[in-house]
């Protein structure tokens, strides 16, 4: 009988035991997967540039500061490494797309080109994307770092050594629409 | 007024959903076993086998085709990645939002704005919505819309209003079977001890009433995933606006045509009937629950 019971509760502390590393383990996995889900956008961003000023150069001519910007910063974000300074740079990619894209307005032909309206569209879906991903990644951190925080995961956490985890902190300024000037 | 949490709904959501999933079940249990004992002992076996082994192959069946059946039955197209460019956009990222694959996408061709979701797994599920909805909507209403589809997909409600709707069918097939077997030579053998003539009666009144009990608890699971949809969605894009606004829009639909059995996928009634036999909630107090988060 005294057998029995311990047999049994031997099994339902595996069990939890078991289930709590493989919640920590799934949640870890989730939040490096929109991690490099954020990578890919910010690869396609890259890759997407320099079509776009292929196909802006021929109209802006006396833009040349704005396309130098754009492709300063994409270089930049091309070198840029660690998550966090590749959102920066990627921040400051888009900021000099918008600028860009906010000059265009003054040229009817090329807002008439359909080449740049598709990657225009593209692009501001790519922005779109990020974003989505970000809010992922830092709903899984929460989730995660509630975990921890918490009976019963707090003491779990410490047995399989599982710490809390930072939330991507780019502020939203970075993202606001540049000043063009003209 | 007091602010809902979207995490605390979505946990109420589910917890009531499965309390409604179980009741299905225990009247189907209910309804086999009656009629079994109305039927009589020596084919209470038989019957049982024969039962399960149908039931079984038409919850398989229905289990890995139903979003074929829904997209087959209101006559989609897979939606183009070149011609539908801002649909598949959204889509993607909202599946970065949520973390659910992105979904195949269809259209079907109708002028109201509607749209809905299937499959029994995020893995397998389809969205298709209304050509109406594609031209009628902003950009930012139609992200509304599928972020509530995406949460139905996400919430695992379409393979659950793929089960209840399963079940529910399979009641009413017993149920008919039954009640047309009394027509020929029904009241053979055992029909003159007490017993199996009171069998008899009460499986003749579970069998008309069952299929109709059961299917105002599905109609009323429906409208409870909507809430909980709306929530996942307003989670998904963190602001109401967008749903809320389409769903204003939607309010001026006119009435479509299609098949009972896809109804509840939609993300608003297709057809306009009393609220007890809605598959949506009324748009008004969606509205209001929205315009509260």
């Amino acid at each position: 009988m005294v057998l029995w019971v311990i047999i049994i509760v031997v099994i339902v502390l595996a069990i939890v035991f078991f289930a709590y590393y493989n919640r920590f383990a799934r949640l870890s996995q989730q939040i490096d997967n929109s991690l490099s889900q954020i990578g890919v956008q910010l690869k396609k961003r890259v890759d997407l540039v320099p079509n776009l000023i292929s196909s802006v150069k021929g109209y802006m001519k006396h833009e040349s500061a704005a396309i130098k910007t754009v492709t300063d910063a994409r270089k930049a974000l091309v070198s840029a490494e660690g998550i966090e300074k590749k959102m920066r740079a990627g921040n400051k990619l888009q900021s000099a797309l918008k600028s860009i894209f906010a000059l265009a307005e003054n040229y009817p032909n090329l807002k008439a080109n359909e080449n740049f309206l598709q990657l225009q569209q593209e692009l501001s879906s790519i922005e779109d994307k990020v974003a989505y991903a970000r809010q992922y990644y830092n709903d899984g951190i929460m989730s995660y770092n509630i975990m921890t925080k918490t009976v019963p995961g707090m003491w779990f956490a410490s047995i399989y050594g599982f710490k809390e985890r930072e939330y991507l902190k780019i502020s939203e300024a970075e993202k606001a629409v540049p000043k063009v000037e003209f | 007024m007091e602010r809902v949490s979207f995490y605390d709904e979505i946990a109420r959501n589910k917890r009531n959903s499965f309390f409604l999933l179980t009741f299905v079940f225990i009247v189907l249990l209910l309804l086999t076993y009656v009629i079994g004992l109305a039927v009589g002992g020596d084919y209470f076996f038989i019957i049982l086998v024969f039962g399960t082994i149908i039931s079984i192959l038409y919850v398989v069946g229905g289990y890995y085709n139903s979003h074929k059946l829904a997209i087959a039955s209101v006559s989609g197209k897979l939606a183009d990645g070149s011609q539908y460019h801002q649909y598949h956009n959204i889509v993607e990222g909202l599946s970065l939002a949520s973390g659910v694959p992105k979904p195949k996408l269809y259209v079907m061709n109708n002028p109201q704005i509607n749209a809905f979701a299937s499959g029994r797994n995020p893995e397998n599920a389809v969205i298709c919505v209304t050509t109406g909805a594609l031209e009628n909507l902003s950009k930012q209403e139609l992200e509304g819309v599928l972020a509530h589809e995406m949460s139905h997909i996400a919430n695992y409600d379409i393979r659950f209003m793929t089960l209840t709707a399963i079940l529910v069918g399979m009641i009413s097939i017993i149920a008919q079977i039954f009640l047309r077997s009394l027509w020929y030579g029904g009241g053979r053998g055992s029909s003159n001890d007490k017993d199996g003539a009171i069998w008899m009666v009460v499986g003749i009144a579970l069998a008309i009433l069952a299929p109709i009990v059961v299917a105002l608890v599905q109609l009323a699971i429906s409208r409870k995933r909507e809430y909980a949809a709306d929530s996942s969605a307003v989670k998904f894009m963190r602001t109401p606006t967008g749903l809320i606004n389409a769903l204003k829009k939607i309010g001026g639909n006119k009435p479509m045509k299609v098949s009972g059995a896809v109804a509840p996928l939609f993300i608003a009634n297709p057809s306009k009937t009393k609220e007890l036999f809605m598959t949506h909630p009324p748009l008004e107090k969606r509205i209001a629950r929205l315009e509260r988060m």
